[in-house]
Order: structure tokens, then C-alpha cells, then sequence
């Protein structure tokens, strides 16, 4: 796809994602008492060869909270943290000093998979509000893997598909600095055409 | 060889190679006979990050690595002229779907065939190992694609009457792989265990 062709089409994206992201950055911020906000990063359709440099630090082992889309159609939410991201988040919900993963107990495992849940409610409730469908999330589910691993996962039903996935990108920002955590949003190819045709974005 | 898929535990195996069947190293390149070898081959490389469905024609001082969720990692290799080639195998029937050959089991293991031949190496001198093929999440999704990559790229092997070595394949973790030319040896990956030479 041409760099201006690619241009148009995540700005097309953009009227889907932006809402979305608004009312999901909304949640997260009441979650966290105003201390951690989102912001769009990218929406890319990009070939699965490059899915591994998509994301940084992808190739390495986070802490990621997935989550399917139910309802009408279907797709992945994962939120994906590093280490110490993980252990700052959860510290701060827990309003206590961070821990490494490997000493986490119940609590500290519940609070960031409550967060992704939080997350992808919200999220999925704007999309719903855009698209009229209805889409929810299933109950979230934490793995501590290798990010690319578990894309590859997330992207498989669209990869059946077609040879370019669509993944739209998160950033969040922690007491106004970038912190190295990403909410990817993965449509099924379902999803995908009836987001795509709400907004008359061409196919790659 | 009866084989069991387990949801949750890796498969591991090794399988033993018989003495007669590993000739002595060969160190000059032959060119394909009849051909001309640099209108055929395609560049082989030292380095080497295998991405979805992508296929990589490694050099004798090649590395390549990749990391597998569901999909499976299938290493070709010649020990005699320690040429490599190294697939990130996404599906396993490309069933009239579109997508280039190295996405599909039933088009890769020949097209990485065909592309060893341009280097001059026999396809009956040629080792397979195979890693990959996690069910990392409950999903709605395509659930058990893992287990249908593993099985679709063991069937090709057998139909193109490719040795499989060794195995790393199914459970519930991603791994990174790492294939180095010069030994042979594949570096398996896998969160909290120690990692392993297959």
C-alpha cells in the first residue's frame, strides 16, 4: 500500500478508533484516579511479515491481559505490559510499592485484569454506540509470554483472510510520561468489513 | 511414529539419525547441475528474523530466529553444505486462499525445497526440525490452528520423505527459536523453563 494511500486509510480508521479510544482513556483515567491516560498511536493494516516489528519490544516476554469480542462479531483486545510497567501499574491500583511478577499474588494478577476489562468495556461500548452492533468483551484472561506469540494468535482469523492484518495501537501515558504499554485491538474480518464499510474504507 | 497432542504440555522429541545416513561435511558449493545456479537461487543470508509466513534461505554462517505463538517454525537443512532454510508457517492448506507460499504448510515445505535445490543440495540429504504450534489463549477464534500447522507440515514431510529429526511443538507458550547454520543445533525458548537444544 502507498504511504498516502495508507495515510487516507488510518485517517478513514479514525472515526471508528478515536471514540473509542476517547471513552476507553475516560474509564482508565476514573481507574486510576487520573494518574494514567491513552492516546492513539497508529492504525495500521500492515503485512503479517513485518507483525513481529509492529510492536515494540514485541519479540520479548510482557505481562498481557486478552480478551475476546463477543456479541454480533467477533475479534481480540489485548493489553500488553512490560515488567516494570506491570509492576508500577499494579502498585499504583493496589496503593502499594511495586512488586516483580514473579511475587505477585491474587490481588495484584486480579487488579490488571480488571484493568484490561475496564479497558475493554469501554472501548467496545463506544464501538458499539458507532456501529450499533453489539459487542462485549469475554472475561479477560493474563498470560506472560512473548508478545508476538500471542498476536499471532489474536490475528489468526484474519490471516485466514488475507495477507494484511488491521491492528490499532494504544499508547498510555503515566503522571504525563510514556510508558512501554500497548492496547491492541484486533477485529475479526467480520468486524473488520462492517467497520470498514460504516466508514467506506477501501480494502488493501 | 504414533504422536500425541497434549492441550496444555509440549511435545519434545528426538529422533535418532542412523550413522550411515550422515555423510562427511562438503565445503565448496555445487551449483545445480544443468541450471545456472544464479539465475535460479535467491540470495542466502547470514542474519535472519523470520516473520509470518516468510521463508528464509539461510547461509552456512547463517542464524536465523523467530518467535512462534500458533504458528509452527520448520528449519530445512543440509549438513553437508549447511545451507538452511527456515519457515514461519501460518496455515496449514493454502485450500485456494491467497497469500505467498511460505504462509501455508502444503506450499512451503516444497517451496523451500525448491529453493535448497537452486544452492545445488539433494532434497534426499535434507533434515527437518519442527517447533511451534501453542494454543496460547481461550478464544473463539481458530482454536486448535496450532495443532492442524503441526500435523499439515508432518504430512508434507512425509510426502516429500524429509527426516524429522526433532520436534519442539504444541502446549500453551509462545517460543523463540534460534537456528545456527554452522552447527545445526536449534536454541528452543520457552518462559520460566531452561532453555533447550533440539
Amino acid at each position: 500500500m502507498e504511504s498516502n494511500q495508507q495515510a487516507a486509510v488510518c485517517i478513514e480508521w479514525e472515526q471508528v478508533f478515536g471514540p473509542a479510544i476517547e471513552a476507553a482513556s475516560r474509564a482508565m483515567s476514573t481507574w486510576t484516579q487520573g494518574r494514567v491516560t491513552l492516546s492513539l498511536d497508529e492504525i495500521r493494516e500492515l503485512p503479517l511479515v513485518e507483525l513481529g516489528e509492529a510492536i515494540q519490544g514485541g519479540q520479548e516476554i510482557a505481562t498481557v491481559v486478552a480478551l475476546d469480542v463477543r456479541g454480533d462479531v467477533g475479534g481480540q483486545f489485548l493489553l500488553t505490559v512490560d515488567d516494570d510497567g506491570a509492576a508500577k501499574l499494579a502498585g499504583l491500583l493496589l496503593n502499594r510499592a511495586p512488586r516483580p511478577f514473579a511475587e505477585w499474588d491474587e490481588i495484584e494478577r486480579s487488579a490488571l485484569m480488571e484493568t484490561g476489562n475496564i479497558l475493554g468495556s469501554a472501548y467496545l461500548s463506544a464501538l458499539t454506540n458507532i456501529t450499533g452492533l453489539s459487542l462485549f468483551p469475554s472475561p479477560p484472561q493474563m498470560l506472560r509470554d512473548y508478545v508476538v506469540g500471542i498476536l499471532e494468535q489474536a490475528v489468526m482469523a484474519q490471516a485466514i483472510e488475507s495477507d494484511y492484518v488491521l491492528l490499532a495501537r494504544t499508547c498510555f501515558r503515566h503522571l504525563e510520561e510514556d510508558v512501554d504499554w500497548n492496547m491492541i485491538f484486533v477485529p475479526s474480518p467480520e468486524l473488520m468489513d462492517l467497520l470498514r464499510n460504516s466508514i467506506n474504507v477501501p480494502n488493501v | 511414529m504414533s504422536r500425541t497432542f497434549n492441550d496444555s504440555l509440549p511435545s519434545v522429541a528426538i529422533h535418532p539419525v542412523p550413522k550411515h545416513s550422515m555423510p562427511a561435511a562438503i565445503n565448496s558449493l555445487k551449483p545445480a547441475a544443468g541450471r545456472s545456479a544464479s539465475a535460479m537461487r535467491e540470495e542466502a543470508v547470514t542474519t535472519a528474523s523470520v516473520g509470518m509466513g516468510q521463508i528464509a534461505i539461510l547461509s552456512p554462517e547463517g542464524v536465523g530466529t523467530a518467535v512462534l505463538g500458533s504458528c509452527v517454525g520448520l528449519t530445512l537443512y543440509d549438513p553437508n553444505l549447511r545451507f538452511a532454510a527456515m519457515a514461519h508457517i501460518v496455515l496449514p492448506s493454502s485450500d485456494n486462499r491467497t497469500g505467498g507460499v511460505g504462509k501455508f504448510a502444503d506450499t512451503a515445505v516444497e517451496a523451500m525445497v525448491t529453493k535448497l535445490r537452486s544452492f545445488g543440495i539433494d532434497p534426499a540429504k535434507l533434515t527437518a526440525k519442527l517447533t511451534g504450534g501453542a494454543s496460547m489463549f481461550e478464544t473463539k477464534g481458530p482454536f486448535q490452528i496450532g495443532k492442524q500447522n503441526i500435523d499439515a507440515v508432518l504430512e508434507r514431510l512425509a510426502a516429500c520423505r524429509i527426516r524429522l529429526l526433532s520436534e519442539h511443538v504444541g502446549g500453551t507458550q509462545g517460543r523463540r527459536v534460534t537456528f545456527q547454520c554452522r552447527t545445526g543445533q536449534l536454541l528452543v525458548e520457552v518462559i520460566g523453563s531452561t532453555p533447550i537444544v533440539i
